[in-house]
């Protein structure tokens, strides 16, 4: 594999987008293209990564999965997750396919401008896309690259309680939801997820492998970028540490595709993010920009536990419905994802049912800081998640919702009483002392113009300041969508190759 | 994480005391432990099990008593789960108070980190399960040391 000579774009990180953007921009044979992944490539790609039903097992005890110890208010921790293999993110997640809502395009309109309007953005999610269910539809696509379908439609004959949370559901006044990706879900939904033949369709799959031979693309994987070599505001090339050594590869432009904790470290490691951040571990300043590594966000999600009256074993990766939910009833927009869960058996128990309610808003702020000035160290996050009171009532709506579903008498002969948290009195800290997150990070090298001091990317994600360097990855977008993020990261990948095509 | 609460229990407090510095007739109160093995007078061994949906698990710990002084006793736990292999520790300080001699008070606070991948699920699972674990502790010791010989010795849950 040569790496001599000047690349015409080197893509760093093969994730999630970082596979779209290299699929994309070689598709000009002219373009000479090197996508840079830290971690492996393996292929044919593992039983572990690729088969769905092994997700428990890919995400506890494979060596692709990385990890971030994270505190909350009260000193206990636990941990965010990244993929660290070809596809990123994309090769481990849960699988399920969620577009934004169109309030969510309409809010990046605020920061980017009407390039990122739902409408403007529409033919790009018809692109992405061969919708099995809904493709022959005018918000749909058929021939996209990314295979997606519903395992499950909300007719079809389902385990009893599935069909009883259906009926719970639609009893309490939710509407049904066949097609979550339309611009306003909300109610009982058909999850989808991207899974052709029972085999995942990371971004690895889906955009990289029908283009691996391509002669102007170079694929370097288990190779990690220490930092970018700036010159004024130019990015010559990236330095590379391989298993043979060090090795500085120059290009004409680079993207960051690194994701949303390791795209605000490498450009803080090469000298563009907030001074004081730079002074503080003695990397010469080569652009002071403020906005990187901050506005960081994600969902928070808690679990909570009902005594169970039967031993469910509803799928624990790929449910099939989900409850797209407000945590209250005078909200003009649903705020909740609503999942029930496998049962905990232990013995001498009865069996115990959790179900997780995941917060699809995030009103305060977080940030991604160095560690120090050594690319191997991990970066140091903070997510300030459930630090706004308005998010930890949300979550305590979230509960009573579930309350709600699991008393109704659909569900009685699945669902007894509330074990964890027990009464209302014990929510608020239930959810304070105890919530994870979704890992939907987002944010730390957002869009915005120019003269917004937060701001790291323009409309078009290419860095303020540079000339030649993009972000493309979840990390631009400048506030986390109502939705799973995996898909607003691959049409990040495929707006960045876009406009690096027109630069 | 921590958890923290009482127990009432309807017995004089150095009978509940015999039975909760007695590493084996405590753990034969408490659901999902078994094998369990005294080592020495302050250490022992056992394993607990648990299944979440289609991932069994056992969790095999090594148990020591810091400290023993009536009223209050210390226990630190470590341990290795089968799935993850990763690490668990727990500290458990329990102290009995009686406001009569026939009542005792037992009042817990456990503090429990996990390292490891174990992290993921492990906190779920602890705060989803302690709830009915305590709940059972409870009901074991109260049939015991109340005289009702209802449950003694019994880990089947109702
Ligand atoms: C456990 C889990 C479950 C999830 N479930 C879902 C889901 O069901 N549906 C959904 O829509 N979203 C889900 N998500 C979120 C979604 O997968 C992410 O938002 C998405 O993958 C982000 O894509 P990205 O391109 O921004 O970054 P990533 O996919 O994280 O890509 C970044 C890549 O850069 C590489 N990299 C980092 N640093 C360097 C370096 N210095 N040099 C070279 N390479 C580097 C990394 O190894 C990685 O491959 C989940 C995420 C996790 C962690």
């Amino acid at each position: 594999m040569s790496i001599e000579g000047a690349f015409d774009l080197i893509v760093v990180g093969g994730g999630t987008a970082g596979c779209v953007v290299a699929a994309r921009a070689s598709e000009d044979p002219a373009l000479r293209v090197l996508l840079v992944e830290a971690g492996p490539d393996p292929r044919p790609i593992p039983d572990i990564v690729a088969d769905p039903k092994r997700q428990s097992e890919l995400i506890l005890k494979s060596p692709y999965v990385r990890m971030y110890d994270v505190a909350r208010e009260d000193g206990s921790t636990f941990p965010l997750l990244s993929g660290r293999i070809m596809g990123g993110g994309s090769s481990i997640n849960n699988l399920a396919v969620v577009r934004p809502m169109r309030r969510d395009f309409d809010a990046w309109t605020q920061f980017g401008g009407p390039v990122w309007s739902y409408d403007a953005l529409l033919p790009l999610m018809r692109a992405i896309e061969t919708d099995r269910d809904f493709g022959d539809s005018p918000i749909h696509g058929s021939a996209g690259p990314l295979q997606l379908h519903r395992s499950f439609k909300l007719d079809d004959p389902a385990d009893p309680p599935v069909r009883a949370l259906i009926e719970a559901a639609l009893a309490l006044g939710l509407p049904a939801c066949p097609d979550l990706n339309v611009p306003e879900p909300y109610g009982i939904c058909a999850s989808p997820y991207n899974v052709e033949n029972g085999r995942r369709q990371s971004t690895a799959v889906a955009y990289l492998d029908p283009a691996r031979d391509r002669p102007n693309l170079t694929i370097l994987s288990d190779t990690t970028a220490m930092r970018l070599v700036v010159n004024g505001t130019r990015v010559d090339g990236v330095e590379l540490a391989r298993a043979t050594g060090p090795v500085v590869v120059r290009s004409a432009s680079v993207v960051l595709a690194a994701g949303v904790f390791h795209s605000p470290q490498l450009l803080m490691l090469s000298g563009i993010g907030p001074s004081d951040e730079l002074a503080r571990h003695r990397i010469p300043v080569r652009h002071h920009l403020p906005g990187v590594g901050t506005n960081y966000q994600d969902h928070a999600v808690v679990y909570v536990t009902f005594q169970g009256t039967t031993d469910l074993r509803e799928d624990y990766v790929i449910p099939k419905v989900r409850l797209i939910a407000k945590s209250d009833d005078t909200m003009d927009h649903p705020d909740l994802h609503v999942f029930m869960r496998p049962s905990i058996r232990m013995r001498g128990l009865p069996p115990m049912l959790p179900v997780s309610i995941h917060l699809l808003e995030h009103r305060s702020r977080g940030n991604v800081a160095l560690q120090s000035a050594n690319p191997t160290d991990l970066p140091v996050v903070d997510p300030a998640l459930l630090s706004h009171p308005r998010d930890v009532r949300a979550l305590v709506g979230g509960i009573a919702v579930a309350s709600r579903l699991a008393a109704h008498p659909a569900l009685a002969a699945f669902y007894g009483a509330l074990l964890t948290p027990g009464s209302p009195d014990a929510w608020e800290e239930h959810v304070r002392t105890s919530y994870i997150t979704y890992y939907h990070g987002v944010g730390t090298c957002r869009i915005g113009p120019a003269q917004d001091p937060g701001a790291v990317v323009d409309s078009g994600l290419r860095v303020h300041g540079m000339d030649n360097l993009w972000v493309a990855d979840a990390s631009v977008l400048p506030v986390i969508p109502h939705a799973n993020t995996n898909l607003a990261a691959i049409l990040v990948g495929e707006v960045a190759a876009q406009a690096i095509a027109r630069a | 994480m921590k958890l923290s609460g009482g127990i009432e229990i309807g017995a004089p407090a150095d009978q509940v005391w015999t039975l909760i510095i007695d590493p084996v007739s405590l753990s034969s109160c408490i659901p999902g432990v078994s094998h369990v093995r005294q080592i020495d007078e302050r250490t022992f061994e056992g394993s607990i099990t648990v299944s979440v949906g289609p991932v069994d698990g056992d969790f095999d710990f090594n148990s020591t008593l810091v400290r023993r002084e009536f009223p209050d006793l210390e226990v630190r736990l470590e341990g290795i789960d089968s799935v993850t292999k990763s690490r668990l520790e727990a500290t458990v300080v329990a102290s009995l108070t009686s406001s009569d001699p026939s009542h005792t008070g037992l009042a817990y606070l456990a503090t429990i980190s996990v390292r490891g991948r174990l992290a993921i699920l492990g906190e779920m699972i602890l705060r989803a399960t302690a709830g009915l674990i305590i709940a059972e502790l409870t009901r074991c010791l109260q049939a015991r040391l109340e005289g009702s010989g209802i449950g003694v010795g019994k880990t089947d849950g109702p």
